[in-house]
């Protein structure tokens, strides 16, 4: 094989390997669901809004049957199926939280009291609560919790059979039975990513429901980015 | 003895009989990569479509979103496919169908660069194919760690998200550990074995010839993971985690599994070819070190990788069909698992370490042109560590379960395979000695390999103390002291082993001067890349965690920026091999090290069959320096010789 074959074979797979590496890299490595930003709605001094949902399934997603948050884009009031999510740090985080998904027994009661928001409260359709007993009545869809700052909050299901025999069928959820949830807790003063989860087991499928959309980020986990 | 002494007709590895006809095929026709990538195609189709059918109504695939029975049968398939596509099963057939073998079939015809994509039984060319396998499984996982150490140059701002960080550690972790089993012994235990041993072949070609054509599937497979989401839970794969993780578990098991069979059958061959395939005169007492090393290293192979992809495929059976082997709440144990791994991890250590000895072993005589100090010394070492290697497994599971009262145990037995490596070392220290060193290439990756393994190996026996490891376990110290024993270690023997045996392996030499760039690059980025992880560890760094303390953060960009050193030296490595091997291509044909060893005394490559006559053993390959030695073999021996050998006659031998 001559010289010039030889140099020219060796480009060609050279290239080809590069391009290889490139694709998996932007495709795969990178890739990931957006961040919806509260950076910039936010006035100084003011309060952040945000907005998630929990939904029963996820059918706009190659996963239909995984339980998943959307959040809605403050700008375009257009729900976004991400868990990621950016805000001010040392912000005041308002969160309400749709849910519609049904109730899952908690498997720890512990996980039924709010701890870190403000006043250690949340508001279930605009009642105060400071612990959901799920234990009395299956009351509980999953949770909202931040480990970093110390943060859970369970949310609230539809308790009546009816209800949880009627949940929305297609994701994101715009009508059928379901609660709302607010509270509001300080974002850290400190920059970076705090990662939060849904602490119910939520995978159906999966080894004790620990798996699938409980461990797949733009499910039931994210990142609360803090930007300085 | 096992052996084919002077055979009447020509001899063709593996046993196949030239017939004509086959060769007439065109190229595109033969059995090659390209139909074996055919083969995959459809092998994987037509498994994930059989998957589907059987498992996609089960309850558990309904509600998880997520068919594992396909995905594994897929796999399955695909596998077997790509051995059919490369003709691995051609010659099973016909010689069940009672027709002859056809050699060019099989890869055995002529040679040229075709050779090297086929399923082929020439120890040499498979040796060839390991190397180039290997580099690049290599180049692979160290671009995955370039990945990892770039996330860590922030603890705030982010590369890779959290979930994307573990799958690229996984994924490297994994790759460096299954497939960095075979880097030397694959390229280098295949190729020279047989030539030093004076044996025209090895003993089972085909089993040879399939544990690399495994390899390549093993790599897909697991890179495959990527594109299923990946596995979490690292390259250990702890139940219960890897049991609920995503579909790339599924890869991770299958390709762990599949790296486990191509050991065994790697392991096997080696072992028979050096206790039967030896010529004469070569007794035990001849044997080259790095035969010893590369012999403890298949019997580690072949004892410890079946339980490895045994646990695997149990692992695969809990994901796929409900088995409950490692599911405590269903009867089964996940404290199993960590034995069903680690009676096969930690063996792996020394299967990492060995070929390292061995060849470090081979080279100080070589270039200090002085006998190996303490011959018996090292091969007892080598036997020690083998044996040893079985009894120490449990120290990985000081802190995740284990008795309390085994510890003092495990940790002794521990601390005592010091004792066998130490030997190594005393041998290694013995033979520099007043020696006239040449300071080539190769014999600076041998002083390297013995300062990163002194480091390696004292920080392993603050691991193997049990007090000491509650502190250390999963952090970067543990991190820091693998990397200085298998990267410090095998990598840096397998750089030496590469600069000393490419002359002979491919008839060509590669560049010094790069050559010299390429080591004090390497030597100096790993050092500096490596040694401060101690001190992260201690500090508190946890393993497989993206973020980290903010006053940690100037020691990780040091690290980081090390390793980018570390990673353009192995750039520098891949440029002067493909520069020199595809682009100037400069012959070197002789015995540029002038070595004593039996491989060096035939020419560069060695031709077919290596041998021309099998050649008698007259003296051991360290004798330098020796008046009056005799030449390590007599390469022609007058006819009459070997019968008399093989005939176990004192009267024959005389009369010979």
């Amino acid at each position: 094989m001559s010289l010039p074959v030889r140099v020219g074979t060796l480009l060609v797979a050279f290239l080809a390997v590069v391009g290889g590496a490139i694709f998996v890299v932007i495709h795969y490595l990178l890739a990931g669901p957006p961040t919806v930003d509260f950076t910039s709605q936010a006035a100084p001094g003011q309060p952040v809004h945000i907005v998630l949902q929990e939904a029963p399934q996820t059918t706009v997603s190659d996963r239909p049957d995984w339980v998943s948050y959307f959040i809605q884009d403050p700008a375009s009031h257009q729900w976004v199926h991400t868990t990621l999510f950016k805000v001010p740090a040392g912000s005041m985080i308002d969160v309400t939280v749709l849910g519609y998904d049904g109730c899952t027994p908690l498997r720890n009661p512990f996980w039924g009291k709010i701890s870190g928001t403000v006043g250690n409260v949340e508001y279930v359709n605009g009642k105060p609560t400071q612990v959901l007993n799920s234990w009395g009545e299956c009351s509980v869809a999953h949770t909202f919790s931040i480990p970093g700052i110390g943060l859970n909050v369970p949310i609230a299901s539809p308790t009546t059979l009816a209800a949880n025999n009627n949940l929305c069928g297609t994701s994101p959820c715009t009508s059928g039975p379901h609660t709302t949830v607010t509270f509001s807790f300080k974002a850290p003063a400190t920059p970076g990513s705090y990662f939060w989860q849904c602490r119910i087991p939520c995978g159906l499928g999966f080894l004790d429901g620990f798996g699938g959309p409980m461990q797949t980020i733009g499910y039931m986990t994210g990142e609360m980015e803090v930007a300085g | 003895m096992a052996i084919e002494t002077e055979p009447g007709t020509t001899q063709h590895p593996g046993g196949g009989q030239p017939a004509g006809g086959a060769a007439r095929r065109p190229w595109w026709m033969r059995p090659a990569i390209h139909t074996g990538l055919i083969g995959a195609v459809i092998g994987y189709a037509f498994g994930h479509w059989l998957g589907n059918l059987i498992a996609s109504g089960y309850q558990q695939v309904g509600t998880s979103d997520q068919n594992d029975t396909a995905i594994v049968l897929g796999y399955l398939f695909m596998v077997i496919g790509w051995l059919a596509g490369l003709g691995v099963f051609n010659d099973l057939f016909k010689q069940m169908a009672g027709r002859r073998l056809a050699e060019a079939e099989n890869g055995n015809g002529p040679g040229g660069l075709a050779q090297y994509f086929r399923f082929h039984l020439d120890h040499k060319v498979v040796g060839i194919q390991y190397l180039v396998g290997m580099i690049i499984y290599f180049c692979t996982a160290g671009l995955l760690a370039m990945g990892i150490r770039t996330e860590l140059l922030s603890p705030v701002h982010h590369v890779f998200s959290s979930a994307t960080y573990i799958e690229i550690v996984g994924e490297h972790g994994t790759m460096m550990m299954m497939l960095m089993t075979s880097v030397i012994l694959g390229p280098f235990g295949n190729y020279l074995i047989p030539i030093m041993i004076g044996s025209k072949r090895v003993a089972y070609p085909r089993l040879e010839a399939l544990s690399f054509w495994l390899t390549p599937a093993a790599f897909m497979i697991l890179l495959s993971a990527l594109l299923l989401g990946g596995f979490h839970m690292g390259w250990t794969g702890y139940p219960t985690l890897s049991i609920q993780d995503t579909s790339g578990a599924d890869a991770y098991a299958f390709a762990f599994g599949l790296m486990g069979i191509s050991m065994t059958l790697a392991g096997f061959n080696i072992l028979v070819t050096v206790i039967c395939y030896r010529a004469p005169g070569m007794r035990w007492s001849r044997l080259p070190m790095f035969v010893w090393g590369i012999l403890g290293t298949a019997v580690m192979m072949a004892l410890a990788a079946p339980v490895l992809s045994g646990g695997m495929y149990m692992l695969l059976t809990d994901r796929t069909v409900q088995t409950a082997f490692f599911t405590d709440q269903l009867g089964g144990s996940t404290y199993l698992w960590e034995d069903v791994f680690w009676f096969f991890g930690h063996p792996e250590v020394y299967i990492l370490a060995l070929p390292g000895f061995g060849i470090v072993c081979e080279l100080l005589p070589v270039f200090t042109r002085k006998p190996l100090f303490g011959y018996k010394v090292a091969a007892a070492g080598m036997i020690g560590v083998t044996l040893l290697s079985f009894f120490v497994w449990q120290h990985h599971l000081f802190d995740s379960g284990i008795n309390p009262d085994m510890r003092p145990l495990y940790m002794l037995t521990t601390e005592m395979i010091s004792i066998p490596t130490g030997f190594i070392f005393l041998v290694g220290m013995g033979t520099l000695w007043k020696a006239k060193i040449r300071f080539t290439v190769p014999m600076l990756f041998c002083f390297a390999f013995f300062f990163n393994f002194l480091i390696g190996g004292i920080s392993g026996v603050f691991n193997s103390d049990a007090p000491a490891d509650v502190t250390e376990h999963g952090s970067f110290f543990v991190m820091a002291h693998f990397h200085y024993t298998i990267m410090g270690g095998l990598i840096f023997a397998f750089m030496g082993g590469c600069y000393y045996w490419l002359p002979k392996m491919m008839g060509i030499k590669l560049n010094e001067k790069l050559g010299y760039w390429h080591f004090w690059l390497m030597f100096l980025g790993f050092n500096s890349t490596f040694m401060p992880l101690f001190a992260v560890g201690w500090l508190g760094q946890p393993r497989r965690v993206f973020e980290y303390a903010l006053r940690l953060q100037t020691l990780n960009d040091w690290v980081s920026i090390s390793s980018y050193v570390l990673g353009f030296s192995i750039l520098l490595f891949v440029i002067n091999f493909v520069w020199s091997t595809v682009v100037t291509r400069v012959r070197e044909t002789g015995n540029p090290w002038e070595s004593r060893g039996l491989e060096w005394q035939i020419p560069s490559p060695p031709p077919a069959y290596n041998f021309e006559h099998v050649p008698v053993v007259l003296s051991g390959p360290y004798e330098y320096g020796s008046e009056g030695s005799e030449p390590v073999a007599d390469l022609n021996p007058p006819v009459g010789v070997l019968a008399a050998a093989f005939s176990g006659s004192e009267t024959a031998r005389a009369e010979a």
